[in-house]
């Protein structure tokens, strides 16, 4: 166990070097996610402003907590998709020949996994984090059942965008060939975990494949526990799934890491570039 | 003891999704067998391709054998791989093995963490490695900064964070300047003095000549031979050179000359005074010398020159005649 702190601690200082090169990029990582959401916002206030919409949606009568679903759809978001960039980045490192003197040390590939998404999800997100949560208070769009309920949505965030991140990051570092999944995974991850639109809004196919990504259940359970005033027992079906989720993901995160490894040891790949 | 026992690596041929690349399976190393003890630097030698590099990953674990075995002290490298990786450390040649965004000081901080280095102790090691690879002063600084020499050394620093009792040195003073280069010689010496085996691959041979009191020679995957870098230098039996001037012609010293049974080439130098070059698997130059005085010659020069281990190899390595 203390082994794999260790390496965590190894982790963190690694990504805070590859992260924070400029003191600019501490103003984009607040810049960012506002550009984002306004984007956002922008994006589907014409769908809004159409005739009907109303009755379909609620939420469009009401432009602050529509402000507030789709800030949250946009923090959600910004913590996934900052470990999909930390994946794309893990897999540098076999071109830089670090990822070799990696695996020479007997750290445990899984906590290094685990160890470089949580970094870089913390260094990435923990400003916009802070952020929308000063904003929800300020504009008074937290709705909560219990105070503990702002533990329960930061676990159903952060639990499975850490497996989701472990995961992206044990299939990028054996594979040359995985950019494909930088570009599937930015547009489409928007569009079908329901970041902009609701789910009910989107098509049975589209939320038949949102469900296999964790961003999808998170944003329901935040959007739910945050902004709707939902319990643990009304959200017990969303936790479970989400729980079942990031199992399966770290349970294929194992067993990639496995594989991946022993093909590179077959093959030789881990040198290759 | 580092032991392996019928080492053969394959490569398998590239596959796509469809249909194989057109590639071959290639064997890089072929029936190897190597025992690389404690508190002694052993070379491995080859040319190009030989396998060297192949059979340093595979005992340093970043390789799987596809046949034979290999331990390391006892543990195998595939079944025990995390202890054995405890217990050795690589350092390739070239400037790659260190992160560019981190100081020098941060990049050992980093290894020693993920080699669970004593947190008591690590600091301490940092400061005494920066030192042995002559970068104190520029710990702080960001690697990116450094030049390529220097990246260098702070990889060899990497290498040793862990207090490796296997050192598997793979080309270390590639790119190195020549009083760098003299001083990780000096380096690894007194490493194999303290105990710690090292296998060590050079294209430098002087340095193997320098360093290694045993020397393994493969050619594409294979042992060729192996002992002393003396013994496998005289196993080749090559020709000594031997030149010889004297200060004015003696017909008497000619036919002593060939008498000595060696290929001799004869010439006039830029003073028109005579020369003699002789070439023979043994060192000639006693008996020349005596002969020439016998024969009433005056020597003027006489210049004996061995074969080195480096023509050794390229004897060892050169193909077989086509019969």
């Amino acid at each position: 166990m203390s082994a794999a702190l260790r390496v965590f601690a190894a982790e963190g200082l690694k990504q805070h070097r590859r992260i924070f090169g400029s003191k600019l990029v501490v103003f984009s990582m607040l810049l960012w996610p506002v550009l984002t959401l306004a984007t956002t916002y922008y994006t589907v206030l014409p769908v809004t402003s159409a005739p009907g919409a109303a009755q379909r949606w609620p939420l469009v009568a009401e432009p602050g907590r529509l402000l507030a679903f789709l800030a949250a759809g946009a923090l959600a978001y910004t913590f996934f998709f900052s470990l999909v960039q930390s994946a794309w980045h893990f897999s540098f490192e076999r071109v830089s020949g670090t990822l070799e003197a990696m695996f020479l040390t007997p750290a445990s590939r899984m906590a290094l996994v685990l160890a470089n998404g949580s970094s870089a999800l913390v260094q990435n997100a923990w400003l916009f984090g802070c952020f929308g949560i000063a904003a929800a208070l300020a504009t008074g769009s937290l709705h909560l059942a219990h105070p503990g309920m702002l533990a329960v949505a930061a676990l159903a965030l952060l639990v499975p965008a850490v497996a989701w991140g472990a995961f992206l990051n044990s299939l990028l570092m054996f594979s040359r060939d995985s950019a494909f999944l930088y570009t599937l995974l930015d547009d489409p991850l928007w569009f079908v975990a329901g970041v902009r639109l609701p789910l009910f809004a989107l098509p049975v196919w589209v939320k038949a494949i949102g469900l296999a990504f964790p961003l999808t259940t998170s944003l329901t359970v935040l959007r739910g526990a945050l902004l709707d005033g939902r319990d643990t027992g009304e959200l017990a079906g969303h936790l479970a799934f989400l729980a079942g989720l990031s199992a399966v993901l770290l349970g294929l995160t194992a067993v990639l890491l496995r594989v991946g490894e022993r093909h590179a040891q077959r093959t030789g790949s881990l040198q290759l570039f | 003891m580092i032991v392996t026992r019928e080492l053969r690596k394959t490569y398998p041929a590239k596959r796509t999704l469809f249909r194989r690349s057109g590639g071959t399976e290639t064997r890089a190393v072929d029936g190897l067998s190597l025992s690389i003890p404690p508190g002694a630097v052993t070379g491995l030698l080859g040319l190009n391709g030989a396998g060297k590099t192949t059979t340093i990953k595979i005992i340093a674990t970043l390789l799987h054998p596809t046949t034979g075995t290999i331990t390391v002290d006892g543990l195998d490298v595939v079944r025990d791989a995390r202890a054995v990786r405890r217990r050795i450390n690589l350092i390739a040649g070239g400037e790659r093995m260190v992160y560019a965004r981190l100081t020098g000081r941060e990049n050992l901080w980093y290894f020693g963490q993920l080699y669970d280095v004593p947190r008591a102790t690590l600091r301490a090691r940092i400061d005494e490695l920066l030192e042995l690879v002559g970068l104190p002063d520029a710990a702080d600084t960001l690697v990116e900064r450094y030049s390529r020499g220097m990246r260098q050394r702070l990889s060899i620093a990497r290498g040793l964070i862990n207090q490796p009792a296997y050192l598997l040195l793979d080309e270390p003073t590639l790119g190195l300047d020549a009083p760098i280069a003299r001083d990780l010689r000096a380096v690894v010496a007194r490493l194999a003095q303290e105990g710690v085996g090292v296998l060590l691959t050079s294209h430098y041979l002087a340095e193997v000549e320098e360093l290694c009191g045993h020397v393994y020679v493969i050619d594409r995957g294979r042992l060729v031979a192996e002992g002393s870098p003396t013994a496998l230098t005289a196993g080749t039996r090559l020709p000594h050179t031997v030149e010889l001037t004297l200060a004015e012609a003696a017909p008497a010293v000619s036919v002593a000359v060939g008498a000595l049974g060696a290929e001799v080439e004869t010439g006039l130098d830029a003073e028109g005074r005579p020369t003699y070059v002789l070439r023979s698997p043994d060192d000639l130059a006693g008996e020349l010398a005596t002969a020439v005085v016998r024969a009433g010659g005056a020597i003027v020069r006489l210049e004996v020159n061995p074969p080195t281990l480096e023509d050794a190899i390229l004897a060892m390595a050169a193909p077989a005649p086509v019969s």
